[in-house]
């Protein structure tokens, strides 16, 4: 019993000094991109959402811990938001990289971080609701589907508030439709596409595993 | 055979739903948007008919799905930038467009949360409050699937009009208002549940004390 208990315990600890690390690696990242970004108010103005996130993340630490898969998504997702904040959407040298190589009218990398938003997220927003509310079944793959997409609509209404409001001028800068009239629709399409192909793989995977890959500690 | 009060009730809104929707079907100001607007309510109908018997929900919600449906249904039958009530509107408080179709977006999370809290608390044993969180979250969730299919559906009939198709009344941000009308809607919903259950709570709390 008593060696039960240390092991879980050295768990413990090891997940913790890994969760360290991705803190500290992402902060020397985060640092880096601050010193000298294309657009100084339009970083401020994305990183409002990390600004958020991670202190939110750090103080329900201790009430709610994700599993490493979850931090590690979203760390992943938060990487590529640096890189967006830094050039801003609309002119990020990989996603012009990407629009010569496929003949794009458009710089596609804020469509791919909608998507990723999608694909990285849904798994931590799942992870919560089956553990903190007991969802089950299919429930449990529709549910954490809808708040992702219903988290991009209202995103998309906080950029409309601030073109609109704030600074029409900034407003497009920080909104990237590049003159796309269905911008807001096509993004939040990507992050629905996203999410349910991670529920796929989830589920997928849950049925190869049977036992094991449905069930979160609670 | 008994017949229950919440059969009979579910099956007069029915009756009231196809009765009006027979109705407004006759001359649609533009049959073919009636035609494509009028499948997913159809749809949903049928869903609901369908689990009647296996996922039954309150006389209440049923009442308020049927409203929603009525209120869309007259949007549809005149096309919702030109409702006469919503026209009638414009003219008395000077809106300058017909706000017919924000009040149904603001209906749509106004009326449907509380079926959406309904269904998640009996058939997903939700607890707590993740109960109030998320019908707001579907309700945005499916306001925002919705402007998706409206741009494929605005896409794929008249391409040459873009957004102007659709009601958008020439309105670039009219898909973030809409969605936000619905966030409201459903917010004010869940609000006056909350109080509504707060103010029970107090009021059986007081008479277990009166009792003792």
């Amino acid at each position: 019993m008593n060696a039960g208990v240390i092991e879980r315990h050295d768990a413990e600890s090891g997940n913790r000094r890994i969760l360290v690390g991705l803190l500290l690696a992402y902060s020397v990242f985060w640092v880096w991109l601050a010193i000298d970004p294309l657009n100084r108010r339009d970083w401020l103005l994305e990183n409002l959402l990390v600004l958020t996130l991670i202190p939110l993340l750090l103080l329900t630490y201790r009430r709610f811990e994700f599993s490493l898969t979850s931090y590690g998504l979203i760390g992943l997702f938060l990487i590529l938001h640096a890189f967006g904040a830094h050039y801003t959407y609309a002119e990020v040298p990989f996603g012009f990289w990407l629009r010569d190589l496929g003949g794009l009218s458009r710089n596609p990398f804020d469509r791919i971080a909608h998507f990723a938003y999608g694909v990285l997220l849904v798994y931590p927003i799942r992870e919560l609701l089956m553990r903190q509310t007991g969802l089950r079944g299919w429930w449990a793959y529709a549910l954490p589907v809808c708040i992702v997409l219903a988290q991009s609509g209202f995103f998309e209404v906080l950029e409309a508030i601030v073109a609109m409001i704030v600074s029409p001028e900034l407003g497009n800068i920080y909104l990237g439709t590049q003159g796309d009239e269905w911008d807001a629709q096509h993004d939040m399409a990507a992050a629905l596409a996203g999410s349910i192909l991670t529920m796929c793989i989830v589920f997928a995977s849950s049925m190869l595993s049977k036992s094991k890959a449905n069930s979160f500690p609670r | 055979m008994q017949v229950d009060r919440r059969t009979l009730v579910s099956a007069g809104l029915l009756v009231w739903y196809v009765a009006v929707s027979v109705w407004l079907a006759q001359a649609p100001a533009d049959p073919q948007f009636w035609l494509i607007a009028s499948i997913l309510p159809a749809l949903f109908v049928v869903v609901l008919i369908a689990t009647y018997r296996h996922l039954p929900m309150s006389p209440a919600s049923y009442g308020l799905i049927t409203a929603f449906l009525t209120l869309h249904t007259i949007g549809v039958h005149y096309t919702y930038a030109e409702v006469p009530v919503g026209l009638w509107m414009d003219q008395v408080l000077h809106l300058g467009r017909n706000h017919f179709d924000r009040i149904v977006h603001f209906s749509f999370g106004f009326l449907l949360a509380y079926p959406m809290e309904e269904l998640f608390r009996l058939s997903a044993s939700v607890q707590g409050w993740v109960v109030y969180y998320l019908p707001v979250m579907t309700v945005l969730g499916l306001s925002g699937l919705w402007e998706i299919i409206e741009s494929w559906v605005a896409s794929a009939v008249h391409p040459e009009l873009g957004v102007t198709y659709l009601g958008s009344q020439g309105d670039i941000w009219d898909a973030q208002k809409d969605m936000a009308a619905a966030l409201y809607g459903a917010l004010l919903c869940v609000s006056i549940l909350l109080v509504v259950r707060a103010l029970r709570g107090a009021r059986s709390e007081l008479q277990t004390e009166i009792a003792e």
